[in-house]
């Protein structure tokens, strides 16, 4: 089985990945102009990892962006 | 005839070189030695070329994308870019590829079915540069690149994995003229990297896949599903892809462990094994 996979927010965590960024979150601005939903916005608002994985982020992606929220 | 001299496995994390301090000094030193001792072995071996079964980590192929197995016809490579030099820490260096021997690889692939993407420009993060710091901390020998997609799922079947590794032994050892391959394959063991159970390491599911390598017993690791391989092994699990394609390359050949240590430190079951006939 393929996990949940969202293109919208594996779109937008590339481009931050790309610029080398490392962020606590993702501001509106940042998200303007991608299709991502309503629930996909206030988890990258509130930079919460375990709630963009349950919405489709990739680990990787998740991990490159928001390294200092992880504890290990 | 063209003939693989060498083969070796090791683990890649970007930790292993860009927090050295923070691993335990016993088991830092035992990984350290291991990852020395392969270089130190393939350098006796006196290739001219080291082919590498590696992965992407989402920086060279994005969700438009994404193949699921990929040439690399770049003529240098940043091992690291200058982006990963820091988080990895090492000093931005430049290996040389191999774009003929790769264009030949990719063409007789799309000849005998093997559909494989080719890519001329390769962002390298730890999957070459930390191995390769240890293995060839000269850089001298140009590299060839086989990446496949074990990042972003749906992901190749393991058994395809050793098919194309049986495919890039099959053509190494068809080639005219004489040419001395060493075959490196990175990646794994058990690692769960971005997801809710971040840290979390697996020694046993790990000493189950080395225990396979050691007998040169692949097949059952190439009838494991990506479900089962993310249940025991986690999404860097995966990564096991590399190895069963690089054992599928030279059928026979026995795994000899060097080192494995769990290190909860670099989140990684980390192991380096010697591949002999």
């Amino acid at each position: 089985m393929t996990p949940a996979v969202s293109y919208a927010l594996n779109k937008l965590l590339t481009d931050i990945a790309r610029q080398h960024q490392l962020r606590e979150s993702v501001s509106d601005e940042e998200m303007t102009g991608h299709a991502l939903s309503e629930p996909e916005r206030a988890a990258l608002r509130a930079g919460d990892i375990g709630r963009l994985y349950e919405l489709g982020a990739n680990p990787y992606l998740i991990r490159r962006v928001f390294r200092r929220r992880f504890t290990s | 005839m063209a003939e693989i001299v060498a083969a070796a496995l090791t683990a890649h994390a970007p930790l292993i070189t860009g927090k050295p301090e923070v691993g335990k000094p016993e088991q830092r030193d035992r990984l350290y030695a291991g990852f020395r001792e392969i270089g130190r072995r393939l350098q006796a071996a006196r290739p001219d070329l080291l082919v590498m079964f590696v992965n992407d980590h989402l920086q060279n192929f994005a969700y438009n994308n994404l193949p699921a197995f990929c040439v690399g016809l770049a003529p240098t490579y940043q091992c690291p870019s200058p982006g990963g030099a820091k988080l990895m820490r090492l000093q931005p260096r430049t290996v040389r590829g191999n774009p003929e021997w790769a264009m030949a690889l990719l063409e007789a692939g799309l000849e005998a079915g093997i559909d494989f993407a080719y890519s001329y420009e390769i962002e390298s993060w730890d999957e070459l540069s930390v191995p390769l710091s240890f293995l060839m901390p000269q850089g001298d020998v140009p590299i060839v690149t086989v990446y496949t997609n074990c990042a972003a799922p749906p992901l190749p079947s393991p058994n395809r994995c050793r098919e194309v590794g049986a495919f890039v032994g099959e053509h190494i050892r068809g080639r005219a003229g004489a040419g001395r391959v060493a075959l490196v394959a990175t990646g794994g063991l058990s690692h769960w990297v971005g997801t809710p159970e971040t840290g979390r390491i697996n020694p046993e599911w790990d000493h189950r896949v080395l225990d396979h390598i050691a007998r040169g017993d692949i097949e059952p690791l190439t009838r494991l599903t990506r479900d089962e391989i993310e249940r025991d092994g986690g999404n860097g699990g995966q990564e096991i892809r590399n190895w069963i394609a690089l054992m599928g390359a030279v059928p026979g050949w026995k795994g000899e462990l060097l080192a494995y240590e769990p290190v909860a430190e670099w989140i990684t079951g980390c192991a380096t094994v010697w591949v002999h006939p």
